[in-house]
């Protein structure tokens, strides 16, 4: 009983239950230990239902009566069997609290199940951490500045707080197959601060380092997925894939610039043409750039902006300030610059229309020369051929013979030829084909290989997870076995099981080893009764017999019947003390076990308890008849 | 304009023009309590912006040294500096060529009229409120730090749980578009 005792002590402290060193046994427990335990057991097992119960004995004894009934209540709400009422708590006896104590702790939760419901990696463990930081620093009291420790000033002063601020810094990174020049190295030597010195303020070293970190680590697993994803089937190599995307972003910023340069008074009077590249583009957004036209057209733009804002200044101006004759001159002299700026303004633009006209018509001119001159060709061409046949005219059939035969000739070329071209096609239309085949032959290679790459891609990256997986739960696993509380240890229980576990098995064999002694105990007697009948039977029938003849022989018959009678009777009180014995011993055992129960200190507490209600009612009772 | 550099000793103008890089790239530039004996008020602001324009061409042109010592004439007149310092400032150049384009390069990405320098994050529980005793919500208060011409504006926001969810699901809706 110890070893249960020491076990379930162990639980109920866990719970939260406040027991002495001392106490060392259920059987030591007193009535308000034992209501005390049972609360916070139920407290923990169902919150709602122990929430209600209070974890100390009142005072007043139908008050303690009404926590007892409400417990046993509660406890037989939970799922206890066994027999329970309020006089389970205030009149305590051992073997029934033992068995409800049990029945209780093995009903609390295990920390254990807690633990493998919770999300386990690292980041779970990290946020644990962190809730148990924001727990611990919650229950601290808040306290006015000036009664603050140094210890709260952490958490609780503002002061201590930086905002985010970030400034680059400058690293000495080695890039791996480029080496640094001898300048670089220098720099970083001589000159280059170190990265803590390098911020302006040292609140934002921190921050600084951290953000450069981290866009460091995204911009590399940004890359990394896009090229398993997209670069992989592009089949190309990484530069010439970072190469190929940087050409097609160019030619989409280019295409956003001249769709948004488009409809800007700069482009109007013609700006970029539309066949340059982006660096044309940006040179003509470049203001330093040296592409002077440009320059000077987008200055010109500004000027009309200038001359329009001053223009409108002074004209507001009039009505409030005095004006002198000179002042009117200038003025009119301004409005009159700004009618001719207009004017010109809009001869400008005018000339501009004329010009584009101009170019189109140009243009639309430049096509019919050419349709024009194409023409030209073909009927010159037509006028030779028709030259040569009037040249050939007069020596008619000479000519035709001659004409004959050169087509005849021409014809046998033609066929010499043609056979000649099969013969070198067919080799050539053999070795495409094959080369097709090759081809197509490589091309599947290419794919299947590809595919095999991806398949071993998505190998490593399950497996790195994996990896990753486990070395998290194992750090999970060291941790919590680290916080894991160490009076307690797993292996001391299992040990003493195991040892309770030989000790039955000795008991049994022990038990066994009785039941067959007892055993053949018995079969000796039953043979030996036997015996005993037999040779009974035997000799009295001999006696008997003599007996008739004999008169010596009949005494000693009689003697024989006396002596079986008399041990007959000697076997039964033999019985009769062994049961008696045995009745003995039960007997003894149940006044241990009611001494166990405290009947007699029970009994007198009820008596007292009783008392003391009635004491109770007949001082209400005394109330009420005052009230 | 670059010629007032030959009052500093050779060792001291490259040091000088590293930190004219650092403030081109977003540290901290040179003080003019430094060198307030060398250089009067308005030479200190000639060379800074000669000095530090200069790098800039040099590196966004991404012309070759010889162009850079050619054009340097023009750019900034490095030919009238003695020989040691204009040798001191093309070495910073080369040292610092990657730094000053990651620089140009920001600053061309941020070529917008409002962009967002810095952003830092707070999260407040709320453990009540003049209408509800007992709240216990956690509040997200954001700030972003928005430069807009020049000009820091700090934006200050506090939401909840919903708002920020959809606030981040808007900004990376809006990041896949530029993608």
């Amino acid at each position: 009983m110890e070893e249960v005792d020491k076990i379930l002590i162990h639980a109920l402290k866990q719970v939260g239950t406040e027991v002495s060193e001392e106490t060392g046994s259920v059987r030591q427990f007193s009535s308000e230990l034992i209501v005390e335990a049972v609360v916070r057991c139920v407290r923990v097992i169902d919150p709602g239902l122990g929430g209600a119960l209070p974890t100390s004995l009142p005072p007043g004894m139908s008050a303690r009566f009404r926590v007892g009934m409400s417990l046993a209540q509660a406890c037989q709400d939970i799922g206890y069997k066994g027999e329970i009422g309020y006089q389970t708590f205030l009149y305590s006896n051992e073997p029934e609290i033992r068995s409800l104590l049990m029945f209780l702790v093995e009903k609390l939760p295990r920390e254990s199940a807690e633990a493998s419901d919770q999300p386990q990696g690292k980041s779970a463990v990290l946020q644990r951490a962190i809730a148990a930081a924001i727990r611990a620093q919650l229950s601290v009291p808040w306290l006015p500045p000036n009664c603050r420790l140094p210890l709260h000033s952490q958490t609780q002063s503002p002061g201590a707080l930086h905002s985010f601020h970030v400034q680059p810094l400058s690293l000495a990174h080695c890039s791996p197959g480029k080496k640094p020049l001898k300048e670089v190295k220098d720099y970083h030597r001589d000159i280059l601060p170190p990265v803590t010195a390098q911020p302006s303020h040292h609140a934002s070293v921190v921050a600084s380092i951290l953000e450069q970190h981290t866009a460091e680590l995204s911009a590399a697993q940004e890359w990394d997925s896009e090229w398993n994803s997209q670069g992989l089937l592009s089949r190309l190599k990484p530069q010439e894939y970072r190469s190929r995307k940087l050409t097609r972003l160019r030619k989409r910023i280019e295409e956003q610039l001249r769709s948004a340069a488009l409809p800007s008074p700069e482009s109007a009077s013609g700006g970029p043409r539309p066949n340059g590249d982006l660096s044309e583009l940006l040179q003509a957004f470049r203001g330093s750039a040296p592409s002077d036209h440009i320059l000077t057209k987008g200055s010109h733009f500004t000027h009309t902006q200038k001359f329009t804002f001053t223009k409108t200044e002074p004209s507001t101006s009039i009505p409030f300030v005095h004006q002198s004759d000179s002042d009117v001159q200038l003025r009119q002299q301004e409005e009159q610059l700004s009618l001719q700026e207009q004017q010109l303004c809009s001869e400008v633009d005018q000339l501009t229309a004329d010009m584009k006209h101009m170019t189109v018509t140009h243009a639309q001119v430049l096509d019919k020369l050419k349709q024009r001159e194409l023409g030209n060709s073909e009927k010159e061409e037509k006028m030779q051929v028709k030259k040569k046949t009037i040249d050939l005219l007069p020596d008619s059939d000479d000519n035709l013979q001659k004409l004959k035969a050169l087509v005849e000739a021409s014809a046998k070329r033609v066929v010499h030829l043609a056979s000649q071209w099969e013969k070198h096609r067919a080799p050539l239309i053999d070795e495409h084909r094959r080369l097709k085949e090759i081809c197509s032959r490589q091309d599947l290679e290419s794919s299947q290989k590809l595919s095999e790459i991806k398949s071993v891609h998505d190998k490593i990256c399950v497996s790195t997870e994996e990896a990753k997986k486990k070395e998290e739960t194992y750090k999970q696993l060291v941790t919590e076995l680290e916080n894991l509380p160490q009076d307690a240890s797993r292996s001391a229980y299992t040990q003493r099981i195991l040892e309770i576990v030989s000790n039955i098995k000795k008991q049994k064999e022990e038990i066994t080893k009785i039941l067959s002694d007892t055993k053949d105990l018995q079969k000796e007697i039953n043979s030996l009764t036997g015996k005993l009948d037999r040779t009974f039977a035997v000799t009295d029938e001999l006696v008997f017999k003599d007996a008739k003849k004999d008169e010596s022989v009949r005494k000693s018959y009689k003697y024989l019947a006396a002596l079986h009678e008399n041990c007959n009777q000697l076997i039964q009180t033999i019985e009769y003390t062994g049961t008696i014995l045995r009745e003995i011993r039960d007997l003894e055992e149940q006044i241990e076990t009611e001494n166990g129960s405290k009947t007699v200190a029970n009994l007198e507490r009820i008596l007292s308890d009783y008392k003391a209600i009635r004491q109770e009612n007949s001082a209400l009772a005394a109330k009420v008849r005052e009230g | 304009m670059v010629v007032l550099l030959s009052r500093l000793p050779a060792t001291e103008c490259i040091k000088f023009c590293h930190r004219v890089v650092d403030g081109l790239c977003g540290r901290e530039p040179p003080r003019r309590s430094e060198h307030s004996t060398t250089w009067s008020p308005e030479e200190w602001l000639q060379l800074l912006d000669s000095l530090s324009a200069f790098y800039r061409r040099a590196v966004g042109s991404d012309s070759s040294e010889e162009e850079v010592r050619a054009r340097g004439v023009c750019w900034g007149g490095l030919a009238d500096v003695g020989s040691s310092h204009a040798e001191a400032v093309l070495s910073v150049l080369r040292a610092r060529r990657e730094e000053i384009h990651h620089a140009l390069l920001d600053r061309t990405n941020s070529i917008s009229s409002a962009t967002l320098q810095d952003f830092d994050w707070q999260l407040k529980l709320s453990l009540s409120s003049d209408k509800i005793s007992s709240l216990h919500t956690p509040l997200l208060s954001l700030s972003l730090d928005v430069r807009e011409d020049a000009a820091l504006r700090s934006v200050t926001m506090e939401m909840n749980r919903e708002e920020l969810n959809t606030l981040i699901s808007s900004l990376e809706a809006a990041n896949k578009v530029i993608l």
